[in-house]
């Protein structure tokens, strides 16, 4: 079996739909009601909202990807490295993390499919892409497990508290209750993240620094241009407390509340510019 | 009530537990050296594998199963200290060589079509094989002296038959025609080989020796 795989090499059956990033956002699906629109954007994801359901469903649907992708991740760090002390190597220990992680994928993947059923949707509703699995290809175990394991999983965060405060409010017990196991899981998984970052460059300060910005890239592409955020309107909020328990402190916080507000206003402005060349062009 | 003052034996007479066992402390080093190295090789052939597996059960499947070996291999990781061996890496070893080959063919396959070898591998041939092992040192080592060890079979032994199960489940739902079952062999027939040719996870004597008739086993138990 060969080390390091690309997203193209993942194992699919013929259900899922591959799509890349461009082609999802152009699914009218995912297009804003306008009366619900504020700024152009849906806002929060409340029950009263027009399309409340569907964007549920999309979601649900996300967040069944996701781990599935994430199960792959964390599987590839167990195998992808020798253990050992060296830059490309890790520690054993961390392999043991990363076969606990996999399980803990795998329940998230078991009862995400569940949920999706529970919700009304199937697998292959919606379309896949595999950039979240792009980040766990990473070859440098370091800036693997921080893009993963503090960036995505940071995400995975703020995704299952948004989704349990949705089965909240829409008063779905089933919804709320599974959401809020998979956040335990996952704030044990970014812990596992911001433990292991410290330990592995506690003399390499440089390597640190790397890797912190291999995580703000991540931050910043996952933030899927202003989606994640801490504004009313971002639809998927910025956890801060769970975020806190897994080992992030409030200058991290406020660093990813402030990539998402970049991400949002670098959106806007090339939406600003496409109309402004449109109308130049008499479209 | 009974006078706590009353003596009462040491040993129950429930508790049949007995000193003497097949191994020394060295040699349980070096068989506990040698599950971790094996337990090591296999969950993170489990976890590479589960990004290439398309079939969507077995993939979730095979990441749970990822874990129950590498609390194994921790479990084993952890007793070599106790085992007088301080540095856990020095025994972190395979039987031999021809251990090493097999293990190679188990994690070998890598693509998409190959999920029926890559079960065949760890349900047929592997799993049967660490339960037999497991079984054998549980069955021979000192019951008081080597409990610690013990222990750890005992619940390693119990993961190993539930993953047997899947493994077996899985299996029997993959293969549907005559091809497929002669694929399944095919490979088994080609690991059992090589497994044989090492003597297994712990090279020869692996399970004793069924045998050496100079083993008896006396009707009062001594």
């Amino acid at each position: 079996m060969k080390k390091l795989i690309s997203p193209e090499e993942l194992g699919r059956d013929d259900r899922f739909e591959r799509a890349d990033m461009m082609d999802r956002i152009a699914d009218p699906r995912n297009a804003t009601p306008p009366e619900d629109s504020k700024r152009g954007r849906p806002g929060r994801l409340t029950p009263d909202r027009a399309d409340a359901s569907d964007s549920a469903r999309a979601l649900m649907h996300g967040i069944f990807v996701g781990e599935i992708q994430a199960l792959e991740g964390a599987g590839r760090t167990c195998y992808d490295f020798e253990v050992g002390k060296g830059d490309d190597d890790v520690p054993f220990e961390l392999k043991l993390d990363m076969a606990r992680q996999c399980w803990d994928e795998a329940r998230h993947c078991e009862i995400s499919v569940k949920l999706s059923d529970w919700m009304g949707t199937g697998i292959g509703e919606f379309s896949e892409n595999a950039f979240l699995f792009q980040a766990a290809c990473n070859p440098d175990p370091v800036l693997r497990l921080t893009g993963v394991n503090r960036a995505l999983e940071g995400l995975a965060i703020d995704v299952f508290n948004t989704m349990r405060e949705f089965g909240d409010l829409a008063g779905d017990p089933v919804l709320e209750f599974c959401e809020d196991w998979m956040l335990a899981d996952e704030v044990t998984h970014v812990k596992m993240g911001s433990d292991w970052l410290r330990k592995l460059t506690v003399n390499d300060k440089e390597r640190q620094k790397k890797a912190l910005e291999f995580q703000k890239v991540v931050d910043k592409l996952f933030s899927f241009g202003g989606l994640r955020g801490e504004e009313d309107d971002n639809p998927i909020q910025l956890a801060r407390r769970f975020r806190e328990l897994a080992g992030f402190d409030d200058e991290e916080m406020e660093e990813i509340a402030e990539l998402s507000r970049e991400a949002r206003a670098e959106v806007e402005e090339r939406g600003r510019l496409a109309r402004e060349a449109n109308v130049q062009s008499g479209v | 009530m009974a006078d706590s003052k009353k003596p009462r034996a040491a040993f129950a007479p429930w508790d049949r537990r007995e000193l003497p066992g097949t191994f020394s402390v060295e040699e349980t080093a070096d068989r506990v050296g040698q599950y971790k190295w094996t337990e090591m090789k296999l969950f993170e052939a489990l976890g590479g594998w589960v990004a290439t597996v398309p079939e969507l059960d077995i993939k979730m499947r095979l990441g749970t199963h990822c874990y129950h070996h590498a609390w194994h291999a921790e479990l084993w990781h952890k007793r070599l200290p106790e085992l007088r061996e301080m540095n856990p890496e020095r025994l972190t070893l395979p039987a031999n060589d021809e251990f090493v080959a097999f293990m190679d063919a188990v994690t070998e396959p890598g693509e998409h079509d190959q999920t029926i070898e890559k079960l065949v591998g760890v349900y047929r041939v592997l799993i049967p094989h660490k339960i037999a092992a497991y079984t054998y040192h549980l069955n021979n080592t000192s019951t008081i002296t080597d409990a610690p060890t013990i222990r750890s079979l005992k619940f390693a032994i119990a993961d190993e038959v539930e993953d047997f199960t899947d493994g077996t489940l899985m299996l029997t739902s993959l293969i549907e025609t005559p091809e497929e079952v002669e694929r399944a062999n095919a490979h088994q027939l080609k690991l059992e080989k090589l497994l044989v040719a090492s003597g297994g996870i712990c090279g020869p004597g692996t399970i004793g020796d069924a045998y050496d008739t100079s083993v008896h086993v006396a009707a009062n138990g001594n």
